[in-house]
């Protein structure tokens, strides 16, 4: 039977078994890894499997379970379990399940090419790639290479009369290298993924990136304890603020667990922050036709010029909110619940390039790298280990590493005073360099 | 394939998985990413697919040494879960999962072939043996050893079997610790909790032999507070876990595991903004301990060191830190967290000195990195399920006891950072440079715990740190985590009071 029909029936079979309302989620993967090392290969991993989960209410009170064994005993019994743990949980008005049968168009998210690709020539670029990694002086050592695919269909069916499925899939290729100076050790990682295998960066592209970051922080030097500029890098901005996208999770803000939760429309960042969520960009690595509980998915402005736009929401958040579902249901594939997440998060870009932002700053921090959970979601708390480029006077002038940084959500988000032109939109987090004027920097 | 960085999670997998798949889609991240995307950390018992015979099982290892390899294995497993989770005193879901499946593994020299099945069947092994085989057409080979079924020692005893426990039991358990977070203080808004228990059989056959089959139950009980006095907010977390039956609610109650949660969310509202710069830190006895876990235990396992690019390779038998500091990874402690009796591999748990003394003593290896080192199997091979690969991994891990009294190493602290929990951190472990951050820190003023201070990221290399800890006491204690590795694994971390000199701290205050 194919999956489609079988998710259509599964929901009857729910239904049959007691309970009001049902939604299966069933999903099917392939995927291939293969890494190697010093030029021979380490490990090829490949596999395909499926599960089913169901989301079932019975007098408005929620049971799932879920099961990758497909046989109709195994399919039985796994729902008489969702609806046997349903009885115990609490009823709640606002578990619904969503009816909205539109499907958003996007294109480019499957690529059947790359599963034809000859396994020999997956192996050969992992191993070309660590190749030219290791052709700089500066490296000495590599940690591995490798190449990944994956695919994966899902199909959603519910008692609302929803039944949509699409498929999906992508590649990455990656490399990590060490380099070495004395007693000192360093390393730098790239990779690229895409939805289509001619998108992929090229491999000498990945390889110096790769080698870059390994080198360029060889021979640091510490800085005191002060207050200077911080510029975020395009890498690092997502770590930073993560938070305040966990903010803006319409759950969090009804329970009273986010430190926007009296924010909406109001300006609670510099004017030179926005920020889009676009659920349907073509060949967008997040992009998705409908999100994880089926609702069609959207492109919605979280934050426009510094003032606060939207929470987002899944079916049962915006229920209980009063309002409507943003397309923003999240779902960790078969064994989970629907929760609530973003898809391609981009900032808008400012004026500035990045050189331009470095050379107007007298003395700062180049942030590269950031450590730590980010802003906390709750309180508006950051702090973080940070590492980077020292400037002064408008010039790198050294490697910094060892350093933290640290400030209020507020302070830090209204200080934001130079967006960069410099986005790379392949990025699920796709932020250019941004400066605030002034940051706690934690050193000597 | 950015900086490869190991990992405790301060937050449930469930939640990881949301935010880093960004609505449940399937993306090429980096390949151990990858492979995390389509696993599943709820997985069955007793069930028809494990009782595979061992003429089966003997047949799939000879074909995966068809075309060569020095080693083989089949693993299968299957595991039943069970997860609830109550928000603002509703319970919000219940969720019960099965997963079962098996997976086949070839070596050959360094290389390593695997596949997979969710189908437990003869001919999906078989067809997985190919796949996995093909590492192996170029290698050396080796006859297989007809299994024999063997025994290892167990240190996890059941009283109450998971498996005879009502639903029923169960919430009341999430009542009982609802209720008392509640009536800690009126500040005290919300309590969200989290109940996991599982049972996982698995069954691992190899080539050199080894029959071993076993059930592991395990229990995992979160408590999340959230304080609000309408100026600050605070959400604590306790945790509680154990390979245990559930007489491990008889041993500490819900109610205390929720009060102390609920201590930690008032007392953090009167937290002020924490220093900045190098410090002396004194560390709290417990879960702290993962500061040595993410600074020392990942630098020390073994397959780093077998690629020569550790931070610790080549160190052996060095010293490489204090005198007065002893590490200890000990997958034998009963009935706790990181207890597993056999590793995933099938070889025994056993207590392991890394560090005795401030020399370095051992590395924590599975079966590859053994053989690629020259060295003894430590019994830390370890897999999230069958959809992964073995590596080393570490069980309950802990700076051991020493001799100074918790409070003296206070006293003798002038000026610096109490912490008394911490959330997480992660460590590089090629570089050794780690990271964690606070969830409640006090001031240290002339020997005493003054003010709370927010939490605050702790950040240094491993070799300092451990040259750096000067004082160790007797109170030796441990907290319950959830490693990430590219796959995830059930962890304890621990240590007694102990005092580093100086550390970064990224204090937000001028």
């Amino acid at each position: 039977m194919n999956y489609k029909d079988l998710t259509v029936q599964l929901v009857d079979k729910c239904l049959k078994f007691g309970a009001d309302e049902a939604e299966v989620y069933l999903q099917s993967n392939r995927n291939l890894s293969i890494q190697v090392l010093n030029n021979e290969i380490e490990t090829i991993e490949e596999a395909s499997s499926h599960g089913v989960g169901f989301r079932v209410f019975v007098d408005n009170k929620m049971g799932f379970s879920h099961c990758n064994d497909f046989s109709d005993k195994a399919l039985e019994d796994t729902i008489k379990r969702a609806i046997a743990f349903a009885k115990l949980t609490s009823p709640d008005e606002n578990n619904i399940l969503p009816d909205d049968i539109g499907i958003t168009t996007i294109e480019g998210l499957y690529d059947p090419s790359i599963a034809g690709i000859p396994m020999e020539e997956k192996i050969e670029m992992a191993l070309r790639l660590e190749q030219l990694a290791l052709a700089d002086q500066r490296i000495t050592k590599s940690s591995g290479s490798g190449f990944s695919e994956s695919e994966a269909e899902i199909f959603i069916a519910n008692s609302h009369g929803l039944s949509k499925s699409y498929k999906s899939g992508g590649c990455g290729i990656g490399v990590s290298v060490v380099a070495e100076k004395e007693d000192q050790k360093n390393t730098g990682g790239e990779y690229c993924s895409r939805r289509q295998f001619t998108d992929l960066k090229t491999l000498e592209e990945i390889a110096a990136e790769a080698a870059k970051k390994a080198y360029e922080m060889l021979d640091p030097e510490m800085v005191r304890t002060q207050r200077a500029a911080v510029i975020f890098d395009p890498d690092v901005g997502r770590s930073l603020l993560g938070g305040v996208i966990a903010a803006l999770n319409g759950e969090r803000v009804l329970q009273g667990a986010s430190f926007l939760k009296d924010s909406l429309n109001q300006k609670f960042t510099s004017e030179l922050l926005t920020i889009i969520d676009d659920g349907t960009r073509e060949k967008g690595m997040a992009s998705a036709p409908f999100d994880g509980e089926g609702v069609p998915t959207r492109k919605n402005t979280l934050v426009e010029k510094g003032v606060l736009k939207s929470f987002i929401y899944n079916t049962y958040a915006a229920t209980r909110a009063g309002t409507k579902s943003t397309g923003n249901a999240s779902r960790g594939g078969f064994t989970s619940l629907p929760g609530i997440g973003t898809h391609n998060v981009y900032l808008l870009e400012g004026k500035h390039t990045r050189n331009e932002i470095i050379a107007s700053t007298d003395r700062g921090l180049l942030l590269k790298g950031l450590t730590g959970y980010g802003i906390n979601s709750v309180n508006g708390n950051f702090s973080g280990g940070a590492s980077g480029f020292w400037i002064e006077k408008g010039k790198i002038v050294h490697p910094v590493k060892g350093l933290t940084i640290a400030g209020k959500a507020s302070d830090i988000l209204n200080d934001i005073d130079m967006m960069g032109t410099d986005i790379d939109m392949n990025d699920t987090f796709a932020s250019p360099a941004f400066r605030v004027r002034e940051m706690q920097i934690g050193g000597k | 394939m950015n900086e490869k960085r190991y990992f405790v999670r301060d937050i449930p997998r469930r939640k990881f998985l949301e935010l880093s798949m960004k609505g449940g889609l399937i993306v090429a991240a980096t390949p151990s990413l990858l492979s995390q995307l389509i696993s599943c950390k709820n997985q069955g018992l007793s069930a028809a697919g494990l009782n595979l015979d061992r003429e089966t099982l003997n047949k799939v290892i000879a074909e995966a040494l068809s075309k060569g390899g020095d080693f083989a294995e089949v693993y299968l497993e299957n595991r039943t879960s069970r997860n609830i989770v109550m928000e603002e005193s509703k319970f919000k879901s219940g969720l019960y999962g099965i997963s079962q499946g098996a997976g086949v593994r070839v070596i050959s020299g360094n290389k390593t072939g695997y596949a997979f099945t969710d189908d437990i069947n003869p001919e999906n092994l078989v067809r997985a043996a190919r796949v996995a085989s093909y590492v192996a057409r170029e290698g050396g080979s080796v006859a297989p050893v007809n299994l024999g079924e063997q025994k290892r020692d167990s240190f996890v005893t059941v009283q109450q079997p998971l498996e005879n426990i009502a639903d029923t039991k169960r919430i009341e358990i999430m009542q009982r610790a609802d209720q008392a977070a509640l009536d800690y203080d009126n500040r005290i808004k919300m309590a969200m909790i989290s109940y996991y228990d599982e049972i996982r059989g698995r069954v691992i056959a190899n080539s050199e032999g080894t029959y071993l089959r076993d059930e592991l139950p395990l229990l995992f009980f979160i408590v999340q507070t959230m304080s609000d006095d309408g100026k600050a907010r605070h959400l604590s977390r306790e945790r509680l876990s154990r390979h245990s039956g559930f007489e491990m609610f008889e041993e500490v109650s819900p109610e205390e595991v929720s009060r102390r949660a609920a201590r930690e969310a008032i007392a953090m509202l009167d937290a002020e903004e924490a220093p900045a710069g190098m410090m002396d830190v004194v560390m709290q006895n417990g879960w702290g301990g993962v500061l040595v876990h993410e600074a020392v235990g990942h630098p020390l396992e073994a397959d780093n060191i077998a690629k020569g690019i550790g931070a610790f390779t080549g160190k052996l038998g060095q010293k490489v830190a204090s005198d007065v500091f002893t590490m200890v990874d000990d997958g034998t402690i009963p009935n706790a967290r990181g207890t597993i009796n056999f590793d995933d591999e099938g070889t025994q748990s056993q207590r392991n000195v890394l560090i005795e003394k401030g020399m370095l003593k051992g590395y924590m290896t599975d079966i590859l990195s053994a053989k690629q080192l020259g060295m003894n199997r430590t019994g830390n091979g370890r897999r999230e399920s069958f959809r992964y690969i073995p590596i080393p991994r570490m069980t309950n891990t802990f700076i051991d006891n020493g001799d100074s009294e918790p409070a003296d190493i206070l006293r003798s602290t002038e000026k610096g950072l109490y912490v008394q929990s911490i959330s997480g951190g992660s460590v590089n472990p090629v570089t050794g440079v780690f990271n964690f951050t606070c969830r409640e820190a006090y001031v240290i003023e002339n020997g005493e715990k003054t003010k709370p201070v927010k939490g605050a990221t702790l950040i240094g290399s491993c070799l300092d740190v451990i040259s750096n800890i000067d004082a160790v006491g007797n109170d030796l204690d441990f907290g319950p985590g959830i490693c990430g590795k590219g796959q995830s694994a059930e962890v304890d971390a621990g240590q007694p009071t102990v005092r580093i000199r100086g550390i970064n701290v990224g204090g937000s205050k001028a």
